[in-house]
């Protein structure tokens, strides 16, 4: 039963939102590798959906690229989602590794990313009156992710409803907290370096004169 | 060799940028201000100038005393100008030149024939119609019509019907009169507009007053006034609008366009009102006239305060900044053209707080003259080249010839790249003529999504009408190319499963 290439297995657990996770999990499949091309195209695709949208959709100003947003917005908030997730669970029975937390849910925002990757072609044909096909494939994405997120959440750590539903809120909050102390310990660092830096420029000072 | 080769290239490098940077300075050292513009983000970007001050003129300059704290500067249907001299009781009439004085008037005929003179006159207007000058006298409590040979027609003095509160003075401020002959006044002590009076001089009521800018404090009261008990209600604080102080009227249009200074109010700084009173800009209520940032420095904010409003014969709206000592002209649909003057002692630029009255002259606003009352002189400023041809192109293009603005616009672009109605104005030529995919283009360039977004339907309709053919014939290719594909493989993978059910094979390690 269910002799799947690893590419097959990507594509059962999108196309089999309530079992996919559940036989991913029991045919221990599942690469880590694919994780980082997942997040990378996830990466891709907010740039893409800011950058190369049609005009009558997106009307960004070039002058107002940065890339820090778009790093932040994908490999830092699925970061802290794995590392509050992982975090959480561990203290609830969870019986999911941070490995297959971090596979599962990279799995479940591949209908997100595709959807994304849609509308960026969709703008092209598209004009403003045409909206709600655009708004559409964006939500089918979204809500599609959503529950893959859901199931795989439940499946990875084997729980039950009501838990898992419980496990992703107290995850989010987990992620703020997380969120929180990096902002907190950056501007520590920076506090840091700023003091490193004036010292040495003061001894540099003293020295020359 | 190679350093030296380098050293070469540093050198002609540090060049260059000297030249560059000397030629900037030049550029700019005809005015003494960096001349600016907004782009769509709000940002301000270095800019043309439309405008540049030619020339300073005192009351020495013009043959007579010194200007004593004027207050008010107008043209009249001549082009001759008149100055209120305020401190000097007097006013000027100046030719259409601003070499000399025409006349002083200071003194004039009463209808029983006695003597009268103004006393710290504020405003002044002359209807192009009947030639009869309005005359805003201050300290006298009253506004004197008078006709060219300085006999007063009539003599408008504090109303006496109960509409207006009693207890109130009568100091008119600012006064103009309409088409109509109905005569407003503009008075310092009331929220309730204008006081306008009929071509008799009878008191008819208020004209145009500003909105009640919907603060939260001015919610929170509409909201306790409902509830509270009729007795409650008369010691509740009453929410009332800023009052506007200066006013101009289109002649051609018969709109008259208000001005408020008051700092404590970001809404309906300026009014269009019909004769109907109606506010034309209500919809634009939050609009920031003049500059869009307010400076903070060492406690004091500084923001834009419109002192006086000027309606160009071009319909151009000029606006007067005491703060900063700027002239912000827009066109009739409120876009910004220009902005011009400083604070400071060169031409062009003046006192702190000083300037009161803007004009212009010219079919096409060629001259924009400031009076600064500290200085006591006024500012000529004359079109550029730059600035004729923005006219020029603005013109049409609110006339609806966008095709014929087409050429002025780009020449608009040749000269400042920066200016943002340019690659409006080229859009809408370009839709008009056609071209979708240049519309498309300057749309893009003018950060303006919606006339893209027309530009793009036109043009997809028509890549559609040419090319839906082809793009049937490739859906269907592909579609049929993907089914024989599929069905192909699937013989193969049917195949080879055949092949290995036939022949067991045992199974490896790993696949357990």
């Amino acid at each position: 039963m269910l002799d799947l290439t690893q590419p097959q297995f990507v594509k059962h657990a999108i196309f089999h939102p309530f079992e996919g996770f559940e036989d991913l999990r029991w045919k221990k499949a599942g690469k880590l590798s694919y994780t980082f091309i997942i997040i990378f195209f996830l990466f891709l695709s907010m740039i893409a959906y800011d950058r190369w949208c049609g005009f009558q959709f997106r009307p960004l100003p070039d002058a107002m690229f940065s890339v820090v947003p778009y790093i932040m917005m994908s490999v830092v908030y699925f970061g802290a989602w794995v590392i509050g997730n992982w975090s959480v669970c561990t203290l609830l029975d969870g019986e999911g590794t941070m490995k297959n937390i971090c596979i599962y849910s990279s799995y479940a925002l591949i209908p997100y990313i595709v959807a994304t990757f849609i509308e960026v072609v969709l703008s092209h044909i598209l004009i403003q009156d045409e909206q709600v096909f655009f708004t559409t494939v964006y939500y089918i994405g979204l809500i599609w992710s959503g529950m893959l997120l859901f199931s795989a959440i439940k499946a990875v750590h084997q729980y039950t409803f009501t838990k898992t539903v419980i496990a992703i809120v107290l995850t989010l909050i987990a992620m703020l907290i997380i969120l929180f102390l990096a902002v907190l310990l950056l501007s520590l660092f920076q506090n840091f370096y700023v003091f490193v830096y004036s010292i040495y420029t003061e001894i540099l000072y003293r020295v020359r004169v | 060799m190679k350093k030296h080769l380098l050293r070469q290239i540093a050198s002609a490098g540090i060049a260059a940028v000297m030249a560059a940077s000397a030629l900037v300075t030049t550029v700019s050292a005809d005015e003494p201000y960096d001349v600016y513009n907004y782009n769509y983000l709000g940002e301000a970007v270095p800019s043309q100038a439309g405008y540049l001050a030619e020339r300073s003129v005192s009351g020495l300059d013009l043959g007579t005393t010194a200007l004593k704290a004027p207050s008010d500067l107008f043209k009249d249907i001549d082009n001759n100008f008149y100055i209120v001299d305020s401190g000097n009781n007097r006013i000027l009439k100046i030719n259409p030149e601003f070499t000399e004085v025409l006349e002083i008037l200071d003194t004039f005929t009463m209808p029983d024939g006695s003597k009268t003179t103004l006393k710290n006159p504020k405003g002044i207007y002359v209807s192009p119609d009947t030639g009869l000058i309005y005359i805003a006298d201050n300290e006298n409590s009253r506004a004197l019509v008078v006709d060219a040979d300085l006999k007063v027609q009539m003599e408008i003095v504090k109303p006496t019907s109960t509409v207006y509160d009693q207890a109130l003075t009568f100091l008119p401020q600012k006064i103009l009169c309409d088409n109509a002959g109905n005569v407003y006044i503009v008075l310092n002590n009331t929220t309730k507009g204008a006081a306008m009076f009929d071509r008799n001089g009878e008191f008819i009521g208020y004209y145009g007053a500003n909105a009640v800018a919907a603060t939260a404090e001015v919610i929170a009261n509409h909201f306790w006034n409902a509830i509270a008990s009729e007795e409650e209600k008369k010691y509740r604080a009453r929410s009332t609008p800023t009052a506007f102080d200066n006013f101009d009227i289109d002649i051609t249009k018969g709109f008259i366009y208000t001005s408020t200074s008051s700092g404590s109010t970001d809404t309906d700084i300026v009014k269009k009102v019909n004769p109907e009173g109606h506010n034309l800009f209500s919809h634009m209520s939050n609009f920031m006239w003049g500059d869009l940032f307010s400076t903070w420095y060492s406690g004091t904010t500084y923001k834009t305060k419109i002192v006086d409003i000027d309606i160009g014969d071009d319909g151009s709206i000029n606006c007067l900044d005491a703060t900063t000592g700027r002239v912000f002209q827009y066109d009739e649909e409120a876009s910004l053209l220009f902005i011009m003057g400083t604070i400071g002692e060169q031409v062009g630029a003046f006192s702190s707080g000083g300037v009161v009255a803007v004009e212009t002259m010219g079919e096409n606003c060629e001259s924009v003259l400031v009076l600064d009352a500290t200085k006591g002189t006024v500012t000529i400023f004359e079109q550029t080249v730059f600035g004729g041809i923005v006219h020029d192109a603005t013109a049409l293009y609110n006339g609806g010839y966008y095709e014929e603005a087409l050429d002025p616009w780009l020449e608009v672009l040749k000269r400042d790249g920066n200016y943002r109605r340019a690659y409006l104005g080229i859009a809408s030529a370009y839709y008009n003529m056609g071209q979708y995919q240049d519309a498309m283009e300057y749309a893009k360039k003018a950060d303006a999504s919606g006339r893209y977004n027309k530009a793009f339907e036109r043009y997809r309709s028509e890549f559609l009408k040419a090319n839906l053919t082809w793009i049937l014939v490739a859906v269907v290719a592909l579609f049929v190319v993907w089914q024989v594909a599929k069905r192909l493989l699937k013989k193969r993978r049917d195949a080879k499963l055949a092949a290995a059910a036939a022949v067991p094979v045992p199974k490896t390690p790993e696949e357990e």
